[in-house]
């Protein structure tokens, strides 16, 4: 399931995103929606304390 | 005072600064991954292949090195290798005629519009075969074009079949004569060697392979 790096350009970022089945998808969406929520909870406070 | 808990998802600031943050970081990835990839497909220097420092697209005087289609068995696919050095033409070509040749070949192959019935590097037209790996085809490789054609080496072989291809069929589909000159053909046949030269992770897959069991015609069904 996990391949090593064959490709020539092993060792760049994106070669190394490339080695297993869905590294590169799973690694940006976690880099993008894992501050999502950190935008949720802020937003979430600020909405409370203008309600109050 | 009663403790409310309102929704964040009727909130406006809230969409726009996910809106904002999803676009912001796409486009910041996507710039990276070009300048990435420009790094990546930059020709390498005549330097390189002296040295043996291994490029995914070698300098034009790769022109001057007997070219290789290997099997690969860690990456599951035939990669072009760089041997000794062998006269193409009968001659070696320094970077700048290496460089000039190539340049008159590709503006060749676009005015002479080989696109619209081959593939070149993946683009172009299904009708003939694809040329990016035209030169490591067994048919040129072991002789068989060359007798066909009466000349001693390869890339003359290939210039005179792209001179005269009708002359030389060798597939149910026939290249038609496109007035190819002299010139035109050795610049031609540069721009075919160093392309096959490229390392194109495979592409077109198990070319050897098709190549022989199709007697060097086409790919495209
Ligand atoms: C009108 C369509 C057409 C055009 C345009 C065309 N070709 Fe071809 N070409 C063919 C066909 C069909 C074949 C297969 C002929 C055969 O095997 O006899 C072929 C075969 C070839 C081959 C041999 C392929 C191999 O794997 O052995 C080469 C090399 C080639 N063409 C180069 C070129 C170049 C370079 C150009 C542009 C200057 C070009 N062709 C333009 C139709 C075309």
């Amino acid at each position: 399931m996990w391949e090593s790096c064959t490709d020539i350009a092993c060792g760049n970022i994106f070669a190394l995103l490339n080695e297993g089945p869905l590294t590169l998808t799973i690694f940006l969406h976690t880099v993008i929606v894992l501050p999502m929520f950190f935008i949720y909870f802020q937003e979430k406070k600020r909405v409370n304390e203008e309600a109050r | 005072m009663s403790k409310k808990n309102a929704s964040v998802w009727t909130s406006i600031r809230f969409w726009r600064r996910s809106a904002a943050w999803v676009t912001g970081t796409a486009t910041v990835l996507l710039i990276w991954l070009t300048f990435n990839t420009m790094g990546q497909i930059s020709m390498g220097s005549d330097a390189d292949l002296a040295n043996g420092v291994k490029k995914r697209i070698p300098a034009p005087t790769v022109i001057n090195y007997h070219i290789d289609y290997v099997m690969d068995q860690k990456r599951g696919h035939e990669v072009p290798v760089i041997g000794q050095k062998e006269p193409f033409f009968g001659k070696q070509w320094s970077a700048e005629e290496a460089a000039a040749l190539l340049h008159h070949g590709k503006l060749t192959s676009q005015a002479k519009n080989c696109m619209n019935c081959h593939t070149l590097l993946g683009n172009g037209a299904y009708y003939a075969p694809d040329l990016t790996k035209a030169w490591l085809d067994p048919r040129w490789e072991d002789g068989t074009m060359a007798a066909i054609t009466g000349k001693n080496s390869k890339e003359e072989a290939m210039a005179e079949f792209l001179m005269h291809p009708s002359q030389y069929p060798t597939h149910a589909r026939m290249m038609p004569n496109l007035n190819i000159t002299q010139d035109e053909a050795v610049a031609l046949v540069a721009f075919l060697k160093h392309m096959s030269s490229i390392d194109t992770n495979g592409f077109p897959r198990n070319f050897s392979q098709n190549a022989k069991r199709l007697e060097g015609g086409t790919n495209a069904h």
